[in-house]
């Protein structure tokens, strides 16, 4: 005979037990920022064919996401420098954590889950000394901060997990102070390098470029199969200077930059804004500044160009890539970039996240 | 008169209006006519391929490029078009080291016309030319190599212009005029056409603001005179002034919205660009030129402002959301 006791106790065990997934929102490929017509900043998960799935309003411009591997949960950071980042619950909508930035810190827009995400990690600046810090939060203590590591250069920018916990960090290299908002303090001096970090701090490798290409921040990161490290790159110098903005990188060699006719690289504009790498193994980086995709093979070489106005986020999608753009299009890379909608009132910002 | 309202009430309202007129009236005869001036160089090189023969072509043809530059859509941006016209600004002097290269090896390329257009960008176009024709340091006769060389870069330039030309009018208007139409992959609404027209005209301005004046004034402490555009040629103000009037026929073309505010910038940002009597903006070196020079860059940065709150507000237009950001 059930109680009533009992009946209660049994729903609220129902609610608990069964952890939502991402299953339960219809297994989002994507999660992407976009302004929307009012002006207003939205994330939205997205199917496959890059039809909606949910909405969830944010308070401002937000820069990455980064997705819980498995509970259908997304850290959205505020712009750089920003203070906070919001942990939003995609099931209901709301925002059910604020992350702030310890004193003397901020937050340089990128994240990542370790501990099978229990973990997220959080590339900082330590404001005082200009040193990148990954920063540490634990979900399961109600995100509270327990930890942070040096990263081994100035200007964390993005971070991402390979096997057995190890983060890649792109040391982007530029020094900045919040006082001065997004001015590029140390560029004569700057050295960005690529670290590889583990979960206890220590730091394992680091990769820098030649000294010629100090002035190539390296920004966004991309990991494949095979722990393949893909890395796009902003060059300081002129726009007119023909250099490459993909590097690609195994633990143990040296990096491997991309092969492009110059006049290619003259067409990304010195500025790659996002990277993917996809099943294959293929690569794509793509320019807002230049409004082109462009793709290589594993090797490095040169495979394709595509058009592409104010495009910025790239995700792989199985044997391919999906693009977006800040005009609303979310684009399938075929010959050329098909589109797969067009959601004129909205316009994508900076990075597509892809959930797996 | 009753029909032709009704018939206005019927059609919606849309910027893309102005897309026809930017087309036929302003990048159709300044692609034309940019093709004509580089076909008239090559003839003068080819006649007579001395420096002082050449230049009066050669200030035509960059007169006639300023009034394109700016379209940085398809057919210039194609192929890397943009750079190998006008390969500026030259940060780490490419432009020199290349034409030197090229001259020291007598390099047999200059007489293939088929292949210059692989050499370098830097030792290709205008700006190549510019050293050619006016920099003691690359002073030539005729019968020298470098006739060879700039009778190449002339022929390079003009088949450029002419290619340029041809996919305007025969494929890349019809890609704007068709923007959001079914088959259309480039635009892929209306609004995407009158966007990357804006966009052209927003950076076009941001480009004599930040580059051609903003790489000679430098910093206050610091000013670069010899880093403005065509110095050597004695035209850094003209190209401002050619430029401003360009961006100003633009704007008169694509916008179907009130543009008093815009109107009156160009016209006094044109105003003060006249009474600046510096054409290579080495006043720049003094403390009150260079206050003269950043008044006008000033007024350009006006002219950018207007721009946004008149003609983007109305049309529901930024200039690049991802672009812009930088991050």
């Amino acid at each position: 005979m059930t109680t009533r006791r009992g009946f209660l106790a049994s729903l609220a065990a129902a609610a608990t037990l069964p952890r939502a997934s991402w299953a339960d929102m219809g297994a989002p490929a994507f999660l992407g920022v976009a302004r929307v017509a009012s002006g207003a900043y939205s994330l939205y998960g997205l199917d496959a064919e890059g039809s909606d799935l949910f909405a969830i309003p944010l308070p401002a411009r937000g820069h990455a996401a980064a997705a819980h591997p498995t509970a259908p949960e997304a850290v959205v950071f505020a712009r750089r420098p920003g203070r906070f980042a919001l942990v939003l619950d995609c099931a209901t909508g709301g925002v059910t954590h604020r992350l702030d930035a310890p004193p003397g810190r901020h937050f340089y827009g990128h994240g990542a889950f370790i501990a099978e995400g229990q973990i997220l990690c959080t590339t900082e600046n330590h404001i005082d000394s200009g040193e990148g810090r990954i920063g540490l939060w634990s979900r399961a203590e109600g995100w509270r901060r327990i930890g942070e590591f040096a990263t081994g250069g100035i200007g964390p920018h993005d971070l991402k997990r390979l096997d057995g916990d190890v983060l890649v960090v792109a040391n982007g290299g530029i020094r900045t102070h919040p006082d001065h908002g997004r001015d590029k303090l140390n560029l004569e001096t700057m050295r960005p390098s690529l670290a590889y970090v583990d979960p206890d701090g220590a730091l394992l490798d680091q990769v820098e470029l030649p000294s010629a290409l100090h002035q190539n921040s390296i920004r966004h990161l991309a990991v494949g199969r095979s722990g393949t490290v893909a890395f796009a790159m902003q060059w300081q110098g002129a726009p007119t200077d023909a250099i490459p903005l993909l590097g690609i990188h195994r633990r143990g060699t040296t990096p491997v930059l991309g092969k492009a006719p110059p006049e290619e690289l003259r067409a990304m504009k010195g500025y790659a804004g996002s990277i993917a790498i996809d099943a294959g193994g293929r690569i794509a980086i793509t320019s807002p500044r230049g409004g082109r995709v462009q793709t290589f093979g594993a090797d490095g070489a040169f495979l394709d160009a595509y058009e592409r106005a104010d495009v910025c986020g790239v995700a792989s999608h199985g044997a391919g890539f999906v693009i977006s753009d800040g005009l609303g299009g979310l684009s399938f890379l075929l010959e050329a970039p098909v589109a797969l909608r067009r959601a004129a009132d909205r316009a994508w910002d900076n990075h597509l996240v892809p959930l797996v | 008169m009753r029909l032709l309202l009704a018939l206005a009430l019927l059609c919606p309202l849309t910027a893309q209006a102005g897309v026809k007129d930017v087309v036929d009236g302003h990048v159709l005869p300044g692609t034309a006519r940019f093709a004509k001036a580089t076909a008239q160089l090559d003839v003068a090189a080819s006649a007579d391929c001395t420096a002082e023969a050449i230049r009066p072509a050669w200030n035509d043809a960059y007169d006639a490029w300023l009034g394109i530059s700016h379209l940085q859509l398809g057919p210039i941006e194609a192929k890397g078009r943009a750079l190998a016209i006008a390969f500026w600004p030259d940060t780490r002097g490419l432009v020199p080291r290349a034409l030197g290269s090229l001259i020291a090896a007598e390099d047999p390329i200059a007489s293939n016309e088929e292949s210059f257009g692989e050499v370098s960008v830097a030792a290709r176009g205008l700006i190549a030319m510019e050293r050619l024709l006016y920099d003691e340091d690359f002073a030539y006769d005729a019968g020298e190599y470098e006739c060879n060389l700039v009778r190449a870069i002339t022929h390079d330039l003009s088949r450029m212009a002419v290619e340029i030309d041809t996919e305007w009018r025969e494929d890349f208007s019809r890609t704007l005029l068709t923007a959001g139409e079914p088959g259309n992959d480039t635009f892929l609404t209306s609004r995407e056409a009158d966007q990357a027209l804006y966009t052209a005209l927003l950076t076009g301005l941001e480009y004599n603001a930040d580059q051609r004046i903003g790489r000679p004034l430098g910093s206050f402490d610091r000013p670069r005179p010899t880093r403005a555009e065509t110095w050597r040629a004695g035209r850094s103000l003209r190209n401002v002034t050619l430029s401003l009037e360009a961006l100003n026929d633009l704007t008169e073309k694509f916008a179907d919205t009130d543009t008093t505010w815009t109107g009156l910038a160009f016209a006094d940002a044109l105003s003060v660009a006249v009474d600046l009597d510096d054409p290579i903006f080495r006043g720049v070196e003094e403390p009150a030129g260079w206050l003269k020079v950043e008044i006008l860059q000033q007024r350009i940065e006006l002219v950018e402002s207007s721009v946004e709150g008149e003609i983007g507000a109305a049309l529901g237009l930024a200039a690049g959301f991802n672009s812009g950001d930088g991050d």
